[in-house]
């Protein structure tokens, strides 16, 4: 269930967001005392994807900050590179997951 | 960020003078709806789980009659506010321990032009940490009245 994997992808990266600016959030004055059990539901998403999944995903946050971009009105979040309309079409219906041609992101439809 | 620019973010489809919910679930339920309504917010379920994990890395319940559900989803294209209010008030488990008042629902996608992001969160509790600018907005009953409040006119 390649699309299952994408939704995973994308709640992984929204928890990867919300570690990554933790401390910024405290110096705001949020309470931030569930850290240890948010890094704790992360380790268990992310055990649900296989390890190429993980690994491709890893590798590209590593590498471009974010591994997964929305995509809005054919528009690549990432580098703002117009995707093909065929593409589009694709992503939203087919259960491949489709990388943006330019910057190699991961990318997800909101429309 | 000073509050003009701050009052950008907020729209009068993302405003509910009186919410209906009666705790904690039901308010983020309800705000994260309008998001869902107005069509900016397609996948429900993604942004709705990214706020069940935002909570359980603390609650956004800040005190005083205050709360700002907030985090970044890849399932956002831009940045938005979504404001509700509870004149009963709902139990939040604000780190006060009361009951919750006014809720600043902030949705932001994974990377916004111009990292307006966490300056939002900051003016936002900057107005919040008015008194007067509480008991102010406690007491808005349409968005015309709303509005002047976060512009500081």
């Amino acid at each position: 269930m390649i699309k299952k994997d994408l939704e995973v992808l994308v709640s992984l990266q929204d928890i990867d967001l919300m570690i990554e600016e933790t401390s910024e959030v405290e110096k705001l004055g949020f309470s931030v005392s569930g850290y240890t059990e948010l890094r704790k539901a992360r380790e268990e998403l992310a055990a649900t994807l296989s390890k190429p999944m993980l690994f491709r995903y890893e590798r590209l946050r590593a590498k471009l900050k974010r591994a997964i971009v929305p995509v809005k009105n054919d528009i690549c979040l990432g580098c703002f590179l117009r995707q093909p309309t065929s593409l589009g079409i694709k992503g939203r219906e087919d259960e491949e997951i489709f990388t943006c041609e330019n910057c190699g992101r991961m990318l997800y439809w909101l429309d | 960020m000073n509050q003009s620019e701050l009052s950008r973010y907020f729209s009068e489809h993302l405003f509910i003078p009186q919410l209906k919910a009666k705790n904690k679930e039901q308010a983020i339920s309800e705000l994260l709806d309008l998001f869902v309504k107005e069509k900016y917010i397609r996948n429900r379920e993604i942004v709705l789980e990214m706020l069940h994990q935002r909570e359980k890395l603390g609650s956004t319940g800040i005190g005083k009659g205050v709360a700002i559900p907030h985090g970044r989803t890849t399932a956002a294209s831009h940045v938005l506010i979504a404001f509700g209010k509870s004149d009963a008030g709902i139990n939040f488990d604000a780190i006060d321990g009361k009951p919750v008042h006014l809720f600043f629902m902030v949705i932001a996608p994974p990377n916004d032009e111009g990292n307006t992001y966490l300056p939002i969160l900051g003016a936002l509790v900057t107005l919040l940490n008015e008194k007067n600018n509480r008991d102010m907005l406690a007491k808005v009953k349409s968005f015309a009245e709303f509005l002047p409040i976060i512009t500081g006119e």
